[in-house]
């Protein structure tokens, strides 16, 4: 953090190669959904539309397949990275889910509907961030496994009987679906639409946030950086 | 000498008198008699209601002609010379099979009740310069068959009259493969207008004497494409036709008649794009899959799986019905002969899918999504959908109860409000 950074009361929360998987994945995933659900909803007429733009069924997999291997080299890159750099492992140690979390996400009910009178105080990431990390994870792993499985179609059919590859396109299909839910419903209000933040919280761009906001929003990241002297 | 070549001038002479008053007299005139008159272009005789008809006759087309060896009266019995109005030619006097078959045909009964616009012999064979069908000059010949059809048959006036099929049938006959294939290739083995409906005995398709009936159509197109009839026979179509099951398809319900493409052609009926529709024509009617005892849904279930997505946009390479199912040789899959019996799948899959092997046929291929049909892939759904739907309500609550909460403290940390106070 530069001084002026301090001076001007901001507070680093994404660094530039955080940035730039996030870039990744917002890219790679918009594609995906664009191509993957034209395929998933093709009775649709804006879905044939789109179908049409991209050039016909087959190169919508070709767009599809080239937006999955870069999306799946950003996830390797992303494992690689969590697990073997200092500021990966660090994060990853804060990422973890414990019975903090939940406590933390009954007291925020509790606290809404005016119960108790404290708001559970967060760390760098709270509930909703872990929830939607772990989530996203999850979700991409499943997708691409059927995915490849569906890809590499001939190799499949070699090992498993039809079934197995209509399980494998259906759950591709409603996986995709989860994602989208999961990114529009809860990632978008959290980062857009949340009162704490709206129009936008700056940090997938600029990478900081106001150290105001962090007392408020992550209080105990807050006091850490401090103690640290960070702050 | 002298008086040789007179006497021999004196001898023609007298012939040539002879001759003259035999003809007056009402003696059989030959051929240049009649062009003595006939062979004049201007001559033309006034109808009552003021039109003039020719009465020229090409000398030169009539010699060349099949009839032109024999004589006008062969013909014309009662010509003299000169004479008045003749009566009709009588053509079945030495074809009498062709006028008898023509007799019962739509053109010589409408004919027979006197109207005068459905066609004689003399319509299409022409008059003094009849040549045979298989002259390239003929008006019958192969390749000018379909213009002398269409003499009439693409006349509005006559279309309307009679309520005939519209120009759209000639125009697509003129555009199919037979019509292209007669036109412009000039293949003469091609199917014209006469191929299919006969010639003297053209009836109307409903009738069941017609060559065009709906019974009769198998046979008729086997005429040529017997290797196909053979194929369509054993197959479960043909049995069901031959064995008089009406709904049992013949070879227009599936390529069309007057339309006929190849299957290579993207407008045909049975291009790759376009056999899904063809065959659930019939296999998508409630009636005939419960008649039949059919499975059903074949339709949705294939435009649902990406065969059916990759062919309707384009992927010809995908499989179609017939990729599986065959095509005139189309059997019911409880037919060990069938390329969708359970033993041949491996095989069926294989021509695009070489590693589908006997694990892989397992199972259904039209993926019917119901609990008794495909437990797994309804379950799936099923639980996606809960889960997607439950978590969306439960986002939607989270965040309404957290601007609920916001907005409540808010009241109270504002100036008056309990926070505020303390």
């Amino acid at each position: 953090m530069s001084r002026a950074d301090l001076a001007a009361g901001k507070v680093i929360r994404m660094s530039f190669l955080f940035r730039v998987q996030h870039l990744l994945l917002t890219v790679l995933l918009t594609v995906l959904a664009v191509t993957g659900f034209a395929l998933m909803y093709h009775e649709n007429s804006l879905a044939q539309w789109i179908i049409r733009l991209e050039g016909g069924v087959h190169n919508r997999g070709i767009v599809h397949r080239i937006a999955a291997v870069l999306l799946m080299a950003n996830l390797v890159y992303h494992v690689f990275f969590m697990l073997l750099s200092r500021e990966g492992k660090s994060e990853m140690r804060q990422l973890f889910i414990g019975r903090q979390d939940i406590d933390d996400f009954l007291q925020s009910l509790r606290y809404n509907l005016k119960m108790v009178n404290e708001y559970p105080r967060f760390g760098k990431y709270g509930y909703k961030e872990k929830f939607q990390y772990w989530g996203a994870s999850a979700g991409i792993v499943l997708i691409s496994v059927t995915g490849i499985m569906l890809w590499a179609e001939e190799f499949s059919m070699a090992f498993f009987p039809k079934i197995v590859l209509d399980l494998a396109i259906v759950i591709h299909g409603y996986q995709g679906l989860l994602a989208f839910a999961v990114l529009f419903l809860w990632h978008i209000y959290n980062v857009h639409l949340h009162p704490s933040v709206f129009p936008m919280n700056p940090s997938w761009i600029t990478g900081k946030v106001s150290a105001e906001w962090l007392r408020e929003e992550h209080p105990l990241e807050y006091e850490k950086l401090k103690e640290e002297g960070l702050l | 000498m002298k008086r040789m070549i007179r006497h021999y001038l004196a001898a023609v002479l007298a012939a040539a008198a002879l001759l003259s008053a035999g003809l007056a007299a009402g003696a059989t005139p030959g051929v240049s008699e009649c062009m003595d008159c006939h062979g004049d272009k201007t001559i033309e005789k006034t109808l009552p209601d003021g039109k003039t008809v020719p009465l020229y006759v090409d000398l030169q087309a009539y010699r060349s002609s099949l009839h032109g060896t024999g004589s006008c009266v062969t013909c014309h019995a009662d010509a003299k010379a000169p004479h008045e109005k003749l009566a009709k030619v009588d053509c079945g006097r030495c074809h009498g099979d062709a006028a008898k078959s023509y007799a019962m045909s739509s053109h010589g009964k409408v004919r027979a009740k006197g109207v005068a616009d459905v066609p004689a012999c003399y319509d299409c064979h022409g008059k003094h310069d009849i040549r045979k069908s298989k002259d390239p000059a003929s008006r019958t010949f192969s390749l000018n068959i379909v213009a002398t059809c269409l003499r009439c048959h693409k006349d509005q006036a006559i279309e309307q009259k009679y309520n005939l099929p519209d120009q759209k049938a000639m125009i697509a006959y003129e555009q199919s493969v037979h019509g292209m294939a007669s036109k412009k290739a000039g293949l003469t083995g091609s199917a014209v207008c006469s191929d299919c409906h006969g010639n003297h005995t053209i009836l109307p398709g409903d009738d069941p004497k017609s060559a065009t009936f709906r019974q009769n159509i198998p046979t008729l197109c086997g005429k040529c494409h017997s290797g196909i009839l053979e194929k369509y026979e054993k197959s479960v179509h043909g049995k069901g036709m031959r064995a008089g099951i009406a709904e049992s398809p013949v070879c227009t319900d599936c390529h069309g008649e007057h339309t006929i493409s190849r299957a290579s052609d993207p407008s045909s009926s049975v291009s790759s794009r376009n056999i899904p529709k063809t065959c659930s024509g019939c296999h998508d009617k409630e009636g005939i899959s419960s008649r039949y005892a059919l499975p059903k849904k074949r339709f949705s279930s294939y435009m649902d799986s990406f065969h059916g997505v990759a062919v309707e946009y384009g992927m010809t390479k995908a499989a179609n019905c017939s990729s599986c199912h065959g095509v005139h040789e189309i059997l019911p899959s409880s037919d060990p002969a069938s390329m969708v019996n359970k033993a041949n799948l491996p095989k069926t899959c294989g021509k695009c899918h070489p590693n589908a092997g006997p694990n892989f046929s397992k199972g259904d291929v039209h993926v019917e999504i119901s609990p008794k049909k495909a437990m797994g892939v309804f379950a799936v759904r099923i639980f996606y959908t809960l889960f997607i739907g439950s978590l969306a309500i439960l986002f939607a609550l989270h965040v309404g109860l957290e601007l609920y909460g916001r907005w409540n403290r808010r009241k109270e940390k504002a100036p008056g409000g309990k926070e505020g106070q303390s």
